[in-house]
């Protein structure tokens, strides 16, 4: 990564921060830091950052609130940090625009793998893809067409809004409720047997073993993920 | 409990006993039956013997109705026999001194007899009576000593009392802060819990409204309160069925104490229990989280110390002793915190529709360090309903299954998971193709801080099982471990199926935006 980008590092803890910061630079980021809420949010206007990582137990905000601001504030990409305890509160954070989590303890592998993700979102802007591709799957957004291999694939246009909606977000987690409210629309947030249903349905039409899915993974009790090997997407 | 007769309403309330009309009747017409008799034989007889059959008749009346009617016959005797047999005849006046006195020997003989003969009357009937107290005391002690909860104590407290007294009652228990509690079943219609509370509050029996309350004393504490339903007024107030009533109650207080005194016994042995499962813990997380600490700061010691002795390699190998280990330390507090959580009762289940599959795919997906170098041979048919269940936790019972089968069977060996829809329920099966189970052990296992080999290279503090135990059975399904022959251990599990959700939205109306 040869651009410098700005990460703005929201967490009280000066040990967690430390280690963040000493990996994220390591990795050519620059960090700016702040171990409250309400600094955090102001240091979003003085510090113009590209992206925001959020520890849900702050001193003085609560973490969702948090989200909600910095989501009317801008459109930036936000990472939460959560512990075990803090399940439900990672989730209303997603739900509040929070763009993907990592459960603490993580390791630096895994934290710059969610970054990746999360940088290809705006650098890149998957949405306007025409092509999307990962291992055997390649999906072709304008013409809606999806192939595994060479083979092309079959799927329901329910199916395609789907799996276009986690290209979009590829390599971030979906929240059930995000998938079910742009799908079906909000009356049927809670129906999440209908996500059960298609993704099963997906799967059993893009994975080699549809138990053992290599594309299409469930972040049980949160939502999916579409994984991304990670050179398919560098070019 | 023996069969026993029913004693319908053995004990009545008012002790005298039969009605006294009869006995007035046969006091009026014993005399008369005299005077028929002896009239013909009043040439023969001397007025003496004359004078023996009223006695008789006098004594007859006594010793079947008791003094009144006894009196009642003397009295009338006498002017009869003044008016038939004592000169002059037809006139009440008597002449003879022998005739007058033999009228008052027969008067007072007539008394004597006549309440002599009804006091041991009385006194055969209250010994009936006491032996029907004490029997049915014994009846009641008997049934009670075979009592094993609150519930049966008042199911039995309310057959007696409507069989010895054929009155309809009910017991009310206390809760814990001392609270009177309707009971679910045989409630009296019309008793006030609030008036009950108030009466047991103030310790002491009261009439109230046709229901009679009789708060229980132990010999501790206050258990609950007794109230019988009657007519008033109480037959029994005041008599000495008052004091059966009491004894009845410290009966029925007494087994509630016991009761009480063996749940506390119980709850000192459970205590007992997890104070020694709480030691198992202690000495299970100094052993588990101990050895990887000990690499840990061993590791991150020499980094410090001889960083500039150590080659790449040596550093490298140090680094990741550190992470593997605290990664390790990092499961194991997070199976703690889960088995902590599911222990205290607290399991907040989060049920939705899930897929087996999917949950199935999560958990190899998570486990994929671990599975590098073993086949998974999953056998799920489409034809798998979705399950109301709580994936987060299934999953986890997924993981710690699989995890499990990796951990005792050999290296490179298959894992086979597969699931099947029955009738009503939902099986899922993880299996290996490792030992087995020892014989006997297939329960021991879901044990709490159970190993197979203490103090083994094995990491876990045997959390693994009994959390999937745990987790399983709140959702009303059953975990039970086996061996399948000549193959290996499989981990059953069984959960109950709903009825399938609805769908509102056909996939036709679905269009592509």
């Amino acid at each position: 990564m040869t651009t410098s980008h700005l990460i703005l590092l929201i967490e009280d803890d000066i040990q967690t921060r430390r280690f963040l910061k000493s990996s994220l630079n390591h990795r050519g980021w620059q960090t700016v830091e702040a171990d409250n809420g309400k600094t955090g949010l102001a240091m979003l206007n003085s510090e113009n950052p590209d992206l925001v990582i959020l520890d849900l137990g702050l001193p003085d905000m609560d973490g969702i609130a948090v989200t909600r601001r910095l989501r009317q504030l801008s459109d930036l990409p936000i990472l939460i940090l959560s512990a075990r305890s803090q399940e439900q509160n990672k989730i209303m954070a997603l739900d509040a625009g929070a763009d993907d989590y990592l459960t603490k303890p993580f390791g630096s592998g895994e934290l710059h793998a969610r970054l990746q993700a999360l940088m290809r979102r705006i650098s890149r802007g998957i949405a306007n893809q025409e092509i999307f591709e990962t291992g055997q799957l390649r999906v072709d957004l304008t013409r809606r067409k999806v192939f595994v291999g060479e083979n092309e694939v079959r799927i329901t246009p329910i199916e395609f809004r789907l799996l276009s909606i986690l290209i979009r977000h590829a390599g971030l987690v979906v929240t059930h409720r995000q998938l079910l409210q742009e799908v079906w629309g909000a009356e049927h947030i809670h129906d999440q047997h209908y996500l059960r249903i298609y993704l099963g349905q997906l799967r059993h039409k893009l994975e080699i073993n549809p138990a053992r899915p290599r594309y299409l993974l469930t972040e049980m009790g949160v939502g999916y993920r579409l994984a991304v090997d990670d050179h398919s997407s560098q070019d | 409990m023996q069969s026993q007769q029913p004693h319908k309403a053995v004990i009545s309330g008012a002790l005298p006993l039969k009605s006294h009309l009869p006995g007035y009747v046969w006091g009026i017409l014993a005399p008369l039956a005299c005077t028929l008799i002896d009239w013909p034989l009043r040439h023969w007889l001397g007025p003496a013997s004359i004078l023996m059959t009223y006695l008789l008749g006098v004594f007859l009346v006594a010793s079947r109705y008791g003094r009144g009617a006894s009196i009642v016959a003397s009295l009338l005797s006498a002017p009869v026999f003044a008016f038939y047999f004592a000169r002059p005849i037809f006139s009440f006046a008597i002449h003879d001194l022998e005739n007058i006195i033999g009228l008052v020997v027969m008067i007072v003989v007539a008394n004597v007899t006549g309440s002599l003969l009804e006091k041991s009357k009385i006194q055969a009937e209250l010994a009936a009576q006491r032996e029907a107290l004490a029997s049915a005391l014994y009846r009641l002690s008997h049934d009670l000593s075979t009592a094993q909860d609150h519930d049966t104590v008042a199911q039995i407290a309310v057959k007696h009392i409507h069989d010895e007294f054929g009155v309809a009652s009910m017991l009310l228990n206390i809760d814990a802060e001392n609270h009177l509690q309707m009971p679910s079943y045989l409630a009296l219609p019309g008793v006030d819990l609030a008036s009950a509370q108030r009466i047991f509050e103030n310790r002491t029996a009261k009439q109230d409204n046709n229901f009679g309350y009789y708060p229980l004393k132990g010999s501790r504490a206050w258990q609950g309160i007794l109230i019988i339903q009657a007519a008033q007024p109480f037959p029994w107030q005041g008599s000495e069925l008052s004091a059966f009533i009491d004894t009845f109650c410290h009966l029925i207080a007494q087994t509630l104490e016991r009761l009480q005194f063996a749940a506390q016994a119980k709850e000192a042995t459970l205590q007992a229990e997890s104070e020694a499962l709480r030691n198992a813990l202690l000495s299970s997380i100094s052993h588990d989280l101990r050895t990887p600490l000990t690499r840990i700061i061993g590791a991150a010691g020499t980094l410090i110390e001889s960083d500039s002795d150590l080659s790449v390699a040596e550093r490298q190998d140090f680094n990741h002793i550190v992470l593997d280990e605290a990664q390790r330390m990092s499961e194991l507090t997070g199976k703690l915190l889960d088995m902590a959580r599911l222990s205290s009762g607290e399991i907040n289940l989060h049920p939705d529709w899930n897929a087996i599959e999917e949950i199935v795919g999560s958990a190899l997906n998570r486990l994929d360090k671990h599975l590098k170098d073993r086949p998974v041979r999953t056998v799920l048919p489409d034809s798998l309903p979705l399950l109301w269940i709580d994936g987060v936790l299934m999953e986890q019972v997924l993981v710690n299954l699989i995890e499990n089968a990796v951990k005792y069977s050999p290296a490179g060996s298959p894992i086979d998971i597969g699931g099947l829809a029955r009738e009503g329920s939902c099986r899922l099966s993880v299996a290996d193709y490792g030992p087995g189970i020892a014989k006997g052990q297939e329960l021991k296992i879901f044990d709490k801080f159970y190993r197979g080999i203490a103090e083994s290279e094995q990491s876990g503090v045997g959390l693994g099982l009994a959390l999937c135990k745990a987790i399983v059975e709140a959702h009303g399904g059953l975990i039970q471990a086996g061996n399948r022959a000549g193959k290996g251990a499989e981990f059953v599990i069984e959960l109950p199926l709903r009825d399938p959700p609805q769908f509102a939205e056909p996939e036709i109306t679905g269009s592509l935006s």
